[in-house]
């Protein structure tokens, strides 16, 4: 069986509010903290939606139009960075699961 | 306040529904209220539904044609992962085929929209079928707390009113930690990231790969190679034509040993064994949920307070000891006795600690805390490396050599073991996890 790809999986989810153009982001993130004291960046790699990204310069990025609320960077950031909540029904992003 | 209800039980899961079908039943005037398009629509599990509680809910709910749940389990299996072999324990029983099930396996997004119909009903046969609601696309921003004590909830600009709450918003619980009942900041030390995919087959396909009997299912759980040495393990339940494959993975160990988790589902599933079994399948949903050890060192501080009571994950009731992974069970065996205590508490109408301590008082006679109290050692256990890793190693390494017949004199068995033993631990090592094993399981 063909393994799949990060985006195909994703390409799977059924997210809300996705004729919006502009919606109002459950997850704010402090990147200052990520690209100052942080000593690991781990929500780059432990995020299993890829929310946060590194750059070529070593710098985190954030973006919540993949998130699938599933919580991991909020118990796995250590460092105050990470302000979670779930999106708001109406002008949020997030998920309604097909099969959950 | 003529709008006043007895109760607000806040997040359509398992719990929350649980205790709404239990309130219902007693009469109660409430609201539950899911910030999903509809209960279990943000939901996931595993999942397995363990024990015969839901028969309590609903009544012979297997006779339904189509009732929410997927297939019963009556084989299940537990196996040990090396890189190119497994090695399981398994048990298939007729037994299991009696009803009620011991076990059924579900789709949260299915499961609990089911589920709600049967709370629907149960309201719509109460004396207050006009006055209690099960209300979705709403998200509750704050309990509203006078004097700390709960009196109600905010979404909005809207305020709702009750005399008590049930918090039942599963394991990112924000407003547990907003009523003050866990701490603002949960370290990721007794957490795990769960990651699932559903992959979907031809009915026959599957009954037949999987040699499933009509409804009958099947569960698999994997120690070992699967989880690419991050602790944790793996999971395969059969639903209908689909079914769940996933990992559970220590958040500390994929923080510590930088993995992303969807590649280490990608490993997983490259094991031969996993490999056969899903052969031919079409993945149609990924997703994700994050979930507790069962280390009772990450539960809230307390289940109650002044016109507060927390049930399932909110309250971090989730435990794996080896036999099973348990959460639905015991969120719903939390839901039904949060309830219960709320209609005594509306009898005496007191809704403060002094009585709602008495949930705490139920749940620590039930099966949940007992379990949970009596198995942190087999979670601990389960989480050493010798568990993870070790044994599995071992276990492989002994089955490749006791099954291979190579046309030439064959070691006695013990011969085998020992040297198994050796390559991969130690007698004393093993004598001690024994030792340790005897006493936690």
């Amino acid at each position: 069986m063909k393994l799949l790809s990060l985006p195909e999986r994703l390409g799977l989810v059924s997210y809300r509010n996705q004729a919006k153009s502009e919606i109002k982001p459950h997850i704010i993130v402090d990147t200052d903290i990520c690209n100052s004291t942080c000593p690991h960046k781990c929500t780059t790699w432990v995020c299993p939606a890829n929310c946060y990204t590194m750059d070529e310069a070593g710098k985190v990025h954030f973006q919540v139009e993949d998130c699938i609320e599933c919580g991991t960077c909020m118990y796995a950031c250590d460092q105050g960075a990470v302000d979670w909540n779930f999106p708001d029904p109406e002008i949020g992003r997030g998920v309604t699961w097909n099969f959950g | 306040m003529e709008d006043k209800f007895d109760c607000i039980v806040i997040g359509g899961g398992v719990a929350g529904l649980a205790a709404a079908m239990t309130l219902a039943r007693n009469n109660m005037k409430f609201l539950l209220i899911e910030k999903g398009e509809f209960p279990g629509s943000k939901n996931v599990s595993g999942g397995v539904l363990w024990g015969s509680d839901l028969n309590k809910l609903v009544p012979n709910y297997w006779e339904e044609e189509d009732g929410g749940w997927d297939r019963f389990i009556n084989h299940r299996r537990l196996t040990f992962m090396d890189e190119q072999s497994s090695f399981s324990l398994d048990f298939k029983s007729s037994h299991f085929n009696e009803k009620p099930y011991t076990g059924v396996v579900v789709l949260r997004s299915k499961f609990d929209n089911w589920l709600a119909g049967k709370v629907q009903e149960a309201i719509d046969a109460s004396d207050f079928a006009m006055d209690s609601f099960i209300a979705t696309d709403i998200k509750v921003d704050e309990v509203i707390l006078e004097n700390d004590k709960a009196v109600g909830i905010k979404t909005g600009e809207d305020e709702f009113y009750a005399d008590s709450v049930i918090i039942a918003e599963g394991v990112n619980n924000l407003l547990t930690r907003q009523v003050g009942l866990q701490d603002k900041y949960v370290p990721a030390d007794h957490m795990l990231t769960g990651i699932k995919e559903i992959i979907r087959f031809d009915q026959k396909v599957l009954e037949d790969r999987f040699q499933l009997n009509g409804l009958s299912g099947m569960s698999n759980e994997f120690v070992g190679w699967a989880t690419n040495g991050i602790e944790g393990g793996g999971f395969l339940y059969t639903n209908r034509d689909t079914i769940s494959l996933g990992l559970v993975l220590g958040l500390k160990d994929l923080r510590e040993k930088k993995q992303k988790p969807y590649d280490v589902l990608n490993h997983f599933k490259q094991h031969p064994t996993i490999a056969d079994a899903i052969k031919g399948g079409e993945v149609v949903e990924y997703s994700a949920h994050v979930v507790s050890s069962g280390d009772s060192r990450v539960m809230p501080k307390e289940l109650y307070k002044d016109g507060i009571l927390l049930v399932g994950e909110a309250a971090n009731l989730l435990m794996n000891a080896g036999k099973a992974i348990q959460g639905m069970d015991y969120a719903m065996r939390s839901g039904i006795l949060a309830a219960e205590t709320i209609v005594e508490a509306k009898a005496k109408n007191d809704y403060t600690s002094a009585i709602l301590k008495e949930y705490r008082k139920k749940m620590d006679d039930s099966y949940v805390m007992k379990d949970i109290k009596g198995f942190q050692d087999a979670v601990h256990l389960l989480h050493t490396d010798v568990m993870q890793n070790k044994v599995p190693n071992l276990v492989c390494d002994f089955g490749r050599q006791f099954f291979s017949i190579k046309n030439e004199p064959t070691p006695k068995s013990e011969k085998m073991l020992l040297g198994a033993v050796k390559r991969h631990s130690s007698l004393w090592e093993l004598a001690k996890l024994g030792f340790k094993a005897r006493k936690s399981l």
